[in-house]
């Protein structure tokens, strides 16, 4: 019986021509954010490898876009691509993240993307 | 070691090869042995990449200053604004899908009088290499990348650029397959100008949003090197 092969082109297949992540257009379903949202971070465990940065972990921020739809990042690192989740851009006040950033500047913000995992309702 | 031996070494071809080039070799050559790419792909690879730079990123931002209607096709979609400058994110990279570090997802983040943006990738160092080009040294440093996301007025400082409180400073952390570009608001002095003219103002600095663009000023400033007194002798020093 040969070894069982992974096929290291199925990316290629489906992406050539198309882009990435516009090939996993359509894949993730009804998105359960829209822009306006509140939402906060969960703290999923996330061993062997994540991209949610842990200093937005339990952090509330406002949904600004829908960005795309794709495999979350700590599925696509180990190839595992059939399921796309939508990706949302949040925005935080900076003096919700850092306990000692300045009054003086409130209206400071940042913005990153987190897939809907790991998001809920705020 | 005598100086009779030296005189018998072959004169080599480069002063220097770091650990880091002698790994990529070796990673190299491991990769085309196992046939995950040919020395072919790597070529085309290598030479699609020397293609790369700053100016049509810098040209995106002047076609926009100039056009409001780019302008806004250029905050809504990227992808489709890059197109006129000449960069496909799908198709312009050999693999035809992008790559795995630049993705094909470019967003322009609009400037205001009231808001400033400043780009970082703090989990690596993702940059929109297809339109800006390969990242400079500082970008890809755990100083720049850790601190900020936590201290952005205090690291603009050290780059010259202070903005007022009432401004929002927004850090943008390009932590996924989003890449960013800065589009600053266009300076005073421009009334009247060509594209080309606001395109040599649109510093690889003002796409990043460590500096703002200012008539005149038509290079990155220049990073501040204090040579060592006593330098570090490395064993393969001539």
């Amino acid at each position: 019986m040969s070894k069982i092969q992974h096929d290291r082109t199925h990316h290629a297949k489906m992406a050539t021509g198309v882009g990435d992540p516009q090939c996993f257009k359509g894949k993730a379903g009804k998105p359960k954010f829209k822009i306006g949202d509140r939402v906060s971070v969960k703290d999923l465990p996330d061993i062997f490898y994540t991209r949610t940065m842990v200093y937005t972990r339990g952090a509330v921020g406002e949904v600004v876009e829908l960005v795309y739809e794709s495999p979350p990042a700590e599925d696509e690192s180990w190839d595992n691509t059939d399921k796309s989740e939508w990706f949302y851009s949040v925005v935080f006040k900076q003096n919700d993240l850092w306990p000692e950033y300045s009054d003086e500047f409130s209206n400071d913000s940042l913005e990153t993307e987190l897939s809907e995992r790991w998001l809920e309702s705020a | 070691m005598s100086d009779h031996d030296h005189s018998h070494k072959p004169a080599p071809m480069v002063d220097e090869v770091s650990d880091f080039e002698i790994l990529e070799m070796a990673v190299r050559e491991l990769a085309i042995d196992k046939g995950l790419f040919s020395q072919e792909d790597h070529r085309v690879w290598t030479e699609y990449v020397h293609t790369l730079g700053p100016v049509p990123a810098a040209r995106l931002v002047a076609k926009a200053w100039l056009d409001p209607e780019y302008k806004k096709l250029a905050a809504a979609d990227g992808v489709e604004a890059s197109k006129a400058v000449g960069v496909d994110w799908v198709t312009s990279p050999p693999t035809q899908f992008g790559t795995p570090s630049d993705y094909c997802n470019l967003r322009v983040l609009e400037d205001t009088p009231k808001l400033k943006h400043v780009v970082v990738c703090s989990l690596c160092s993702c940059y929109p290499r297809p339109i800006l080009g390969q990242s400079p040294e500082w970008y890809r440093t755990p100083n720049y990348r850790r601190r900020l996301v936590r201290w952005p007025r205090q690291v603009l400082s050290e780059f010259g650029l202070q903005l007022p409180p009432e401004v929002e400073v927004r850090v943008a952390d390009s932590n996924q397959k989003t890449r960013y570009i800065v589009m600053p608001v266009r300076p005073e002095g421009t009334e009247g100008w060509t594209e080309d003219q606001l395109t040599e103002i649109v510093t690889r600095d003002c796409l990043i949003g460590v500096a703002v663009p200012k008539p005149g000023i038509t290079s990155n400033a220049k990073r501040p090197i204090r040579k060592a007194i006593h330098p570090v002798q490395h064993d393969h020093d001539h």
